[in-house]
């Protein structure tokens, strides 16, 4: 848990000692009437003046403050422990605990809160002490609810278990183990309850509900200022403002906590695509498909600008496979990204090319690089889940893909769909596109990805780790339908992933990423076959070998982005590594034609049996 | 079932509370009451007999919708259900509304230009929305606009046939006042959910498939922001449908929940029993409604129903 904001935490702070504080203050008895002044104004010795009864009402707003937050804070409290109790209860204590703690729960929320609140008061009758009772009811089940979330998530995990099986008693379980996990949570939901409390005090008191004359009360000075309002509108102002002031920063504190509770609220800063600030491209675009110039990616951080991708170069030729090979976080993902003008917000692009067919995307207009994507150039993303949307049917999903592009009558577009769908290779077409994406399977989910990309035939495909998520045969068979589309339409690919057994079944070039580095190119044959980069070689040593002999893992890991070694990046992981490794970055060498690598003692290296075969 | 336990509980709990209705009820100048009063006003009331009996009674009634007479004028409960119940579900839904129409909109604006200065004021309008009491804004409405300008009467009612201008003139305040809360709850609710679908995998799909701009943000952001959006407004009016209480009361408007608060302060069983009844079935069948509402937006949840 982050600190929350300290702002609010001090407003609140600072209000509820004052409250603490009222009877110390030598203030004015709030209830003493001296008809003689009614509604005087202010003065010396009644700062904000006197109300209708002639009493002071500076004195009353603060004693009232500490009626509302007595009676606010008790009832939160009391429903704080009895929920949390009810609630650990029923997430531990097996079924019958849980039907009783949760159905009770769901007759309390059968009642609107303000009329469960009315309908307590009935039967009791008005007063403050009936009121924190009453309160503590309607907030019962948040308490209760929030809690049991928290068990049932918490329970699973393996050091309850763990604990379990160290013998340790359920009740120690519960407390230790479980409470502080879930104590984030409750917390806020103390919060809420506290501010609502306030809330629903003040407005039962203001029917004459709740907190009882000549007790001093803001609801209650509200509703008695309500019949002098044209005379004296600063007595409606006074408690009305001291209400919501209190208010806004009780919810303030809310907000804070919540924040602080729920990591995923960060905020974040809004994302600029800044084309004017590219160097222009110098070079002129060969013929190539997708042709990578200088390539370098940039992210803000609060430690400082990031490069995860720095001078990437690389180029598909029309019916052909480049592989970008790399561990996760090497930079090849938003290398894809870039290529389709679809960084995420927080990251820009700092440097370089990229031609498409020519053109020079990164440099395009955002409508001219619209009509491109999904058109010329089409993606393929790692998880098909998320990356459907899950309200819309599969047939319409891609349909809007082809009518983005074309302008198709509903018949013609239907028909579209189930040709794509059959492309590839998805039984009963019909009755699939009328699927949402949860009823389908992760294989099918995949292929309607793909489908969705070629449902236009593009040139170049990007396809983004698009097997880690199925099983073998069906990875097998999204290889084989990428494969046999690359060839019956003359289509590039771009194929992104960490699995070097798949490169060697689909890829005709190779190109290894690290650390947002290309460190090796070449044809698949020769870098398979005769890695020139230390790091080629440790990753070939590190896939799985045919034969079943365990694969050797590459020591140390990845450096972090803002902290590259000076040096040749793999330095520290390699153990070829001399000190003039770590002089300076090292530049991509040729070693052959088509063949390069990015490590000065290739030639040295190059005699050395390190070569290992890969599937 | 949940309706019988509500109905269960509402009848036992008035029967439970120590005193005697019916003392409380003559008991109201202060003096004792007359021994005699009492035992007819029991007979009357029908609590002399068993409570088994009462309650079989009770429902057998409930079951043609009679909810008894009134203590006070010995009106039949049911008809004056009926006769206010529509004019509080008009002001809530004059309420959601206004919401609804102003919220939605402006919060996806917010969303869209995060940080800048219509989302800073609006978040700030939506903080006073949540902070000031519904009673509060009704007060302040009132001293304004009827106390201040004179342009509208302080509060009250007027059907709808007999003069439709001043219906909706009469009507404006009090909804105006509840949509401020209803407001802010919208507005923030959208404004987080648009931020959060923006940056889901399948926003980024629609991208990838050259979908143009608003196509994007109607059929994939706003279409799945409004999933936790309708929850959230579901919710609240729900938790209205006994909060108008407060202001119908500030404008003196003759609502279902104004008459709760007479029924109440005249401790009027049968009416309170009857009133909090009704409510409590709106709120579960608007909860249910709620249910297949988001099963009709999220068809992940239109399957686990269909299966359960
Ligand atoms: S340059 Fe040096 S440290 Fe880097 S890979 Fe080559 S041998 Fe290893």
């Amino acid at each position: 848990m982050k600190r929350p904001n300290p702002i609010p935490v001090a407003v609140v702070a600072a209000i509820a000692m004052l409250a603490m504080a009222v009877p110390f203050l030598g203030l004015a008895n709030p209830t003493a009437m001296s008809i003689a002044h009614r509604m005087a104004p202010a003065s010396a010795a009644h700062w904000l003046g006197q109300d209708e009864y002639g009493r002071d009402v500076l004195s009353r707003l603060l004693w009232g403050a500490r009626v509302s937050l007595s009676v606010a804070a008790a009832s939160a409290a009391m429903a704080c422990l009895l929920g949390t109790a009810m609630g650990l209860a029923g997430g531990y204590l097996g079924r019958v605990a849980e039907l009783l703690a949760l159905r009770s729960m769901d007759v309390v929320l059968c009642f609107p809160p303000l009329l469960l609140a009315l309908l307590v008061v009935t039967l009791f009758g008005p007063g403050a002490l009936t009121l924190i009772p009453v309160l503590a009811l309607v907030f019962l089940p948040g308490f209760v609810r929030v809690v049991y979330a928290g068990v049932l998530s918490v329970r699973s995990q393996e050091y309850v278990d763990a604990m379990r099986v160290l013998g340790a008693g359920r009740l120690r379980i519960m407390l230790r183990t479980i409470l502080p996990n879930i104590a984030g949570p409750i917390l806020v939901q103390l919060s809420l309850a506290a501010a609502a409390g306030v809330v629903l005090e003040s407005g039962l008191s203001f029917l004459g509900l709740g907190v009882l004359p000549p007790a001093p009360s803001w609801g209650l000075m509200i509703a008695a200022a309500r019949s002098t309002m044209t005379q004296a509108p600063l007595l409606l102002l006074w408690p009305c403002l001291a209400l919501s002031l209190t208010i806004l920063a009780m919810n303030a504190l809310c907000d804070a906590l919540r924040d602080a509770v729920d990591p995923h609220r960060a905020p974040g800063r809004r994302p600029r695509r800044l084309p004017s600030l590219l160097t222009p491209g110098l070079l002129m675009a060969p013929a190539p498909l997708l042709d990578v110039q200088g390539l370098t990616i940039e992210i803000d951080t609060p430690a400082g600008p990031i490069q995860p991708v720095r001078d990437v170069s690389l180029g598909v030729v029309p019916g052909e496979t480049l592989a970008l090979v790399g561990e996760s976080g090497s930079g090849k993902s938003l290398t894809g990204l870039a290529i389709m003008g679809l960084l995420p917000s927080v990251a820009r692009i700092a440097g370089g090319a990229v031609w498409v067919e020519g053109r020079d995307v990164l440099r395009l207009e955002e409508g001219e690089l619209r009509r491109l994507r999904g058109n010329r150039m089409a993606m393929v993303f790692q998880d098909p889940l998320s990356s459907l949307n899950p309200v819309h049917r599969v047939g319409s999903q891609i349909a809007e893909a082809i009518r983005a592009h074309r302008s198709l009558s509903d018949h013609a577009a239907r028909d579209r769909v189930l040709a794509s769908l059959r492309r590839v290779g998805i039984p009963d077409p019909l009755r699939r596109a009328r699927s949402f994406p949860h009823e389908l399977s992760g294989g099918m989910r995949q292929r309607t990805m793909i489908a969705i990309g070629i449902a236009n035939d593009p040139k170049l495909l990007i396809a983004d780790e698009p097997t880690t998520a199925l099983d073998v045969t069906i990875q097998a068979q999204v290889l084989d339908l990428i494969a046999r589309l690359k060839q019956e339409h003359g289509m590039g690919v771009l194929f992104i992933t960490h699995s070097l057994p798949v490169v060697a079944e689909i890829a005709d070039h190779v190109a290894v990423m690290y650390a947002g580095e290309i460190v090796e190119q070449g044809t698949a044959a020769e870098v398979l076959t005769h890695p020139l980069h230390p790091y080629t070689t440790a990753l070939l040593r590190s896939a799985p070998a045919e034969d079943g002999s365990l694969p050797d893992s590459i020591p140390g890991t990845v450096p972090l982005p803002h902290q590259l070694p000076t040096g040749c990046a793999f330095a520290p992981r390699c153990q070829h590594r001399t000190a003039a490794c770590e002089v300076a970055r090292p530049a991509l060498l040729t070693a052959h034609p088509g063949h390069t690598t990015r490590c000065i003692r290739w030639r040295e290296l190059a005699g050395a049996p390190t070569r290992q075969a890969v599937a | 079932m949940l309706i019988w336990v509500v109905a269960s509980i509402v009848f036992l709990a008035i029967r439970c509370v120590p005193g005697d209705p019916a003392e409380l009820l003559l008991s109201q100048g202060g003096a004792a009451p007359d021994p005699a009063t009492v035992q007819q006003l029991h007979e009357q009331l029908g609590l002399d007999r068993p409570i088994s009996v009462q309650y079989v009674d009770a429902f057998r009634r409930l079951l043609h919708g009679d909810l008894g007479h009134s203590v006070q004028d010995d009106s039949p409960v049911a008809t004056e259900i009926w006769q206010r119940l529509p004019r509080t579900l008009e002001l809530i839904a004059a309420a959601a509304l206004v919401a609804l129409t102003t919220g939605l909109p402006a919060g996806l604006l917010a969303a869209l230009r995060r940080g800048g200065l219509f989302d800073r004021t609006a978040s700030w309008v939506a903080a006073a929305g949540l902070a000031v009491p519904v009673f509060v804004v009704g007060t302040i409405l009132v001293l304004v606009f009827a106390q201040g300008l004179h342009w509208t009467s302080a509060g009250g009612y007027v059907p709808l046939a007999q003069a439709p201008g001043r219906h909706f003139a009469l009507l404006a305040m009090p909804a105006m006042a509840i949509a401020l809360g209803l407001f802010a709850t919208v507005f923030r609710m959208t404004r987080t959910a648009v931020l959060d679908v923006s940056m889901r995998d399948y926003v980024r799909t629609a991208r990838a498939k050259g979908v143009r701009h608003h196509r994007i943000l109607t059929h994939h952001v706003l279409r799945n922001a409004l999933i936790p959006v309708v929850t959230v407004l579901a919710l609240n009016l729900g938790t209205l449908l006994g909060g108008t209480v407060l202001v119908e009361y500030v404008f003196n408007y003759p609502g279902l929940s104004g008459m709760l608060v007479d029924a109440v302060s005249a401790r009027d069983y049968p009416e309170v029993q009857g009133i909090v009844l009704v409510i409590s079935i709106l709120f579960v069948t608007l909860n249910l409604l709620v249910d297949l509402l988001y099963g009709l937006l999220d068809p992940r949840i239109r399957q686990t129903v269909r299966q359960a």
